[in-house]
């Protein structure tokens, strides 16, 4: 059937036939684009942060998301989504970190944490490794901590 | 001299001044880079996020302060934490110092400490926020004047 033009407001059959290929088509690209990109998850309660963090990743090309409670960090996880990266604060609103850390590994997850913290005690250090998380880095997360650990994971 | 030369020798001094007079740090700067032509707006958006957190936070701690049947000291902390953090993440250095200081007074459980560093954190807090909004101004007479934003080390 050869594409007839659009009349007024109703879109036809044929419109809704190849904006629907279209719509497919940008879908399984972007499938393809993302799947060798690398995804993290933000774990922060105070904006600031969260939305720093997750500008700070995407321009390193990170798809990033972003919660702002420990629960909602563990449902997340616990809902089968997988990242290749979890940023984490240790004070959080709900579920503090260092639960919300213990319950996604005991959950068996592997993939690389870090705890992003503005604590700088030695013994919060040891609490947070001790937890689960495989850095911990005192806040701001800045790109000379967080450029090798990409490249490490991007190398895998 | 042209006019957009002038407004950028000006943003650049200016710069200048506010990182060695410890109002801004190099975090600051690494912010700045991350602006690109896809987020032009990305530094005066953070930072108003942040001056509104701040607001927030301040508030918190004014709050339980106030308390006179018993201040607690967890909750002040709590905020100030919060603060330090965030004012870390934006480069707002000597914000983060007045935290530092402030969190010593909250584990100490002084009153009198505290209200002291609130005030100083408040005060820290209106220089840093009129003295970005006289940086961001110099920014947005620069793109008027067609130039563009100078990268300062």
């Amino acid at each position: 059937m050869a594409p007839t033009l659009p009349s007024g407001d109703q879109a036809s059959d044929q419109d809704n036939w190849d904006n629907g290929r279209l719509a497919r088509k940008r879908q399984l690209l972007t499938e393809i684009v993302l799947r060798n990109r690398l995804t993290a998850l933000v774990v922060d309660g105070d904006t600031t942060c969260r939305v720093l963090e997750q500008l700070l990743l995407r321009s390193y090309g990170v798809q990033t998301q972003g919660v702002d409670n420990g629960r909602d960090a563990v449902a997340l996880i616990a809902s089968g989504v997988k990242f290749n990266l979890i940023i984490i604060d240790m004070i959080l609103p709900v579920l503090n970190g260092l639960e919300a850390t213990r319950q996604i590994r005991d959950m068996g997850v592997h993939c690389k944490m870090l705890g992003v913290t503005a604590c700088s005690g030695e013994s919060e250090r040891q609490a947070f490794l001790a937890a689960g998380v495989d850095v911990f880095i005192e806040k701001p997360l800045d790109p000379e901590h967080l450029v090798p650990i990409l490249r490490e994971l991007d190398g895998q | 001299m042209d006019v957009v030369n002038q407004l950028q020798r000006q943003f650049i001094d200016y710069s200048a001044s506010l990182h060695r007079e410890g109002f801004l740090d190099d975090q600051f700067t690494q912010l700045q880079k991350l602006q690109d032509d896809n987020s032009p707006d990305f530094v005066v958006e953070v930072a108003s996020l942040f001056f509104e957190d701040c607001e927030k936070l301040i508030n918190n701690m004014a709050r339980a302060l106030e308390q006179q049947q018993g201040v607690d000291f967890k909750q002040v902390d709590a905020s100030v934490h919060q603060l330090k953090g965030s004012s870390s993440s934006i480069g707002a250095m000597r914000v983060k110092d007045v935290c530092i200081a402030f969190r010593s007074f909250c584990e100490a459980q002084n009153r009198e400490g505290c209200l002291r560093c609130l005030q100083q954190v408040t005060h820290e807090y209106s220089l840093l926020k009129n003295k970005l909004q006289t940086l961001f101004r110099l920014q947005q007479q620069i793109l008027a004047a067609g130039g563009s934003i100078p990268v300062v080390e």
